[in-house]
């Protein structure tokens, strides 16, 4: 796990640098800096493109063709790409692959969108009460998260599937609970930190109530560290939704996702490999540029990191 | 010593709030057990009868304690769908998921160690370039995606390897493989900013003063230091491996654990499903614990604090 122990936005830190015009500059508006950072960042902009590119399909996409992923045409099965009518052909019932992949990409975007939502608000609110309340909460906290964190996320979606029926719903509450933990710990650790640092004491010792102290000024020091690490899980996320829908657990036909049509075209390989190689590119560029985005994040909000070597993301 | 006694009373409460977990998650689910087990021409009365006979019509934590301890005498049941003993299926599956998960855990340690060293020995050359993209890409794809490509181009193309079945040496090489691929990934990684880490030392630098070879030193020293983190941590890879296995025994239909865990989860086979869950979550909370344990014994300064 790549530590982002003392984040360098901290405000005690910021008053220790250089002052030069840049950096006065940077003070006064900190965001400036880092848009142009992000312009500056390859990893952020290639996958800044890939992202809209994919994005923008699974949206916008079926305004323009239609979002009628079952209709089923048999007479026109297993064509392949830049068939007359259908660009990236179809599948075995004749249902229109670039339909069914902008739906797919939409399924897993949700998914995805509902899991960092969930990760990022439940795991900050759990991470910044346990670090920074301590005692018996923060025990309790770090012991259920230590032992939700340990598990491999299949068999708990797998444990939930069983519990609940298969869906997407088990699928998210399974890939947020274990998300929610990762944050957790994360955010924990950097509370821990900056606990002690002055402008926390100052803030206590003028009597700002706990849970301001945490929302106005532990909560703008934890972000980014916890952003990063969000957009690692949304690739997580989608990489485990799909995996799910392949062995049948995820998405309910005749809903499609990516997973369940590269598991659809399975049989099909020799006819029309098509049918599982475009929806398993669809999330090969998906993940990657989830990734590079993940990478890029983290060079702008944590520069630290960038020249040291790479560590484990997952330790 | 104090330590690992609290981590093994942790890890015994941790196993028993799993099972009362997967116990309720699973009697709880909305399904009615009599759909998987009789025809649907089956009466009412021949339903609770059957019930009865199950003991479903008991209060929960009764249910829970009586299952307990049939698990504890050896006797966890049958499957509602064949009818086997869930002992025999244990014994039957259980061997194929250890020769596919040990082959596999093997695997990881074998490759990934090797190829981590190197890269960091020939740092920022053209091999550990092309060995660290190559575990970013294996980081970032999905397994059954790779398991895929594997079967389209082992099996379908070139036909050197059967696509799936069991339990020949041939049979086992694709799904090892695949199953390894995201450990090997890692423990590439791990090896190699673990090793980078020892050689930037200042005991190294201390060795390399005193005019010892460099070879020597990464032998003797680097080596023995950076390979602490990875052996202790050997126990992560086995709650990672008994995840994934659910999903690559699938693909290959491999006869092992998994995919009898994951078709019993699709038929609504209950008692199939929550007896396997406990063994796999047994498994991997053993594996958290011997992590734990193996990174105590690594870390000398870990056992004397606590």
């Amino acid at each position: 796990m790549a530590s982002f122990e003392d984040t360098r936005s901290s405000h005690a830190k910021a008053w220790e640098e250089r002052v030069s015009a840049h950096e006065i500059e940077a003070r006064s508006n900190p965001w400036r800096k880092r848009l142009k950072e992000f312009s500056r960042n390859k990893l952020l902009f290639t996958g800044s493109i890939l992202g809209v590119f994919i994005v923008g399909l699974g949206l916008i996409g079926p305004l323009f063709i239609g979002s009628d992923y079952g209709q089923q045409a048999l007479r026109d099965a297993h064509l392949t790409p830049f068939s007359e009518g259908y660009l990236l052909g179809t599948d075995q019932y004749g249902r229109d692959l670039l339909v069914r992949l902008c739906i797919g990409i939409r399924v897993s975007l949700f998914v995805a969108a509902a899991v960092t939502s969930m990760a990022l608000v439940v795991g900050m609110a759990l991470g910044m009460c346990g670090g920074f309340l301590g005692g018996s909460i923060d025990r309790v906290i770090r012991s259920v998260t230590d032992f939700v964190w340990g598990f491999p996320l299949i068999l708990v979606a797998v444990l939930l599937a069983g519990g609940l029926g298969q869906g997407l719903f088990p699928v998210i509450l399974a890939v947020g609970i274990v998300n929610v933990a990762a944050i957790t710990r994360v955010v924990r650790g950097e509370v821990v930190v900056l606990r002690s640092k002055e402008f926390v004491e100052a803030a206590r010792a003028c009597g700002v109530p706990n849970f301001r102290i945490m929302w106005r000024h532990l909560m703008p020091n934890v972000m980014a560290p916890a952003l990063v690490l969000a957009s690692y899980y949304v690739a997580v996320a989608i990489i485990a939704e799909a995996g799910l829908s392949f062995i049948g657990l995820g998405a309910q036909p005749p809903l499609p996702s990516l997973g369940k049509m590269v598991a659809d075209g399975r049989g099909f390989l020799r006819i029309n490999h098509w049918e599982s190689t475009v929806p398993g590119i669809a999330i090969a560029l998906l993940v990657l540029s989830v990734s590079l985005i993940g990478d890029g994040l983290r060079d702008v909000f944590d520069p630290q990191l960038r020249h040291e070597a790479k560590g484990v993301e997952k330790e | 010593m104090k330590r690992s006694a609290s981590r093994l009373v942790y890890t015994i409460i941790v196993l028993f709030v799993s099972s009362v977990a997967v116990f309720y998650a699973i009697r709880l689910s909305g399904g009615d057990a009599t759909a998987a087990a009789l025809p649907g021409s089956a009466t009412e009365e021949f339903r609770e009868e059957f019930r009865d006979r199950l003991g479903l019509n008991e209060p929960i934590y009764q249910q829970y304690f009586t299952y307990m301890g049939r698990i504890l005498s050896g006797d966890p049941g049958n499957s509602l769908t064949n009818n086997k003993a869930l002992t025999d299926m244990l014994t039957e599956h259980g061997l194929n998921s250890l020769i596919l998960g040990g082959t596999a855990f093997a695997l990881v340690f074998l490759v990934g160690v090797p190829l981590g060293i190197l890269a960091s020995l020939r740092r920022n050359s053209w091999a550990d370039q092309g060995i660290m993209s190559l575990s970013t890409f294996a980081m970032a794809v999905p397994n059954f995606w790779l398991a895929l490509l594997a079967v389209w181009l082992f099996a379908s193309t070139l036909g050197w390897l059967p696509s799936a079945g069991c339990c020949g040496t041939k049979q086992l090489i694709l799904p090892a493989t695949v199953l390894a691929f995201e450990g090997i990934a890692l423990t590439v990684r791990m090896t190699r900013s673990s090793m980078i880490e020892s050689q930037n030392s200042d005991y190294v630098r201390t060795l390399r003063a005193g005019g010892l070879s460099e070879w020597r030193i990464t032998c003797k020293h680097v080596l023995r230091n950076a390979l602490i983190p990875i052996i202790s941590l050997a126990g992560l890879r086995i709650g990672q491996i008994v995840g994934y296995a659910l999903i690559v025994e699938t693909i290959f239909g491999w006869p092992g654990l998994g995919q009898v865990l994951v078709n019993a989860v699709l038929r609504r086979d209950y008692p199939v499903a929550q007896f396997f869950s406990l063994v796999l979550v047994a498994l991997v909370v053993l594996g958290n614990w011997l992590a734990d344990t193996g990174y105590t014994i690594a870390n000398p300064r870990l056992r004397k604090s606590a």
